[in-house]
């Protein structure tokens, strides 16, 4: 990893294209400012993990007996705080459970 | 009403009013606009993200509340602004992403909540701005393979530098 130390108002580029500017600083913060050209996607990395995650998390089949596992897991902890209004409206599946891993068509 | 198909739930049959809008979409899953809230009996808390546009996309979530009890939903300005509020809300609902791979222990996005406002029937995958929370945080797991788990969430971390 290359490291450089800048000061406010001081930029570093990257490639002929990529210019990053230091625009703030303070003790927990950097404020930047970047200029790219449209075709470079330009991204906080959570994002990038995020959508990883959501792909991943997209394409995990809920396996029932897996699902029955974490329910029970936090079921317990989810009273204690001023419980939240439940999220409506809600709809509820007619499928019960134990379920057929072969859903009905 | 409103009729879908999915592949989780089969057919779905619910009021109109229970669509909640994405105007973003959500990372990774751009197009996909409109989700509802389903729940399964036996499996509280859990409820599934179902999108309303493509049957193949749903989502397992927990409240963030019952994963980590403490959590503190903080809204970036952007997001507010995509659900359609001026201010940051009680009624908030804050969901957390469940990640079940089936080598690997589950996960919970704590960094970046679904958030839906019941007031404005709109919802965002809402990235938070500070890394006080993990997008790979470890869920509890009665089989003991929550290595794998604990290696992803050691590699996030190190992005901050």
């Amino acid at each position: 990893m290359l490291i450089i130390r800048r000061r406010r108002g001081e930029s570093i580029t990257v490639g002929d294209e990529v210019e990053i500017e230091i625009l703030e600083t303070s003790p927990t913060q950097v404020k930047l400012g970047i200029r790219a050209p449209k075709h470079i996607s330009v991204l906080r990395k959570e994002i990038l993990v995020t959508r990883e995650q959501n792909r991943v998390a997209s394409g995990s089949p809920a396996v029932d007996d897996k699902l029955n596992t974490l329910a029970e897991q936090y079921r317990d902890s989810e009273g204690g705080i001023e419980s939240p209004e439940p999220i409506t409206p809600v709809v509820v599946s007619p499928e019960p459970l134990p379920v057929d891993p072969k859903r009905h068509s | 009403m409103a009729t879908i198909e999915t592949q989780q739930f089969g057919t779905l049959q619910f009021s109109d009013d229970a669509i909640f809008e994405f105007p973003e979409g959500i990372p990774g899953f751009e197009q996909a606009h409109r989700f509802v809230c389903v729940e399964r009996p036996g499996l509280n808390p859990i409820t599934f993200l179902q999108s309303a546009d493509d049957p193949g996309i749903c989502f397992i979530t927990l409240p963030a509340k019952s994963v980590e009890p403490e959590y503190e939903l903080d809204l970036a300005r952007h997001d507010l602004w995509v659900l359609g509020l001026a201010q940051m809300q009680e009624s908030l609902a804050c969901l957390a992403i469940v990640c079940m791979p089936q080598d690997a222990a589950p996960t919970a996005n704590l960094l970046g909540p679904v958030v839906l406002s019941r007031e404005t029937m709109r919802g965002v995958q809402a990235i938070r701005e500070d890394s006080r929370y993990s997008a790979v945080h470890p869920l509890r797991s009665t089989r003991s393979e929550s290595a794998s788990g604990m290696a992803a969430r050691a590699a996030s971390g190190d992005s901050e530098c």
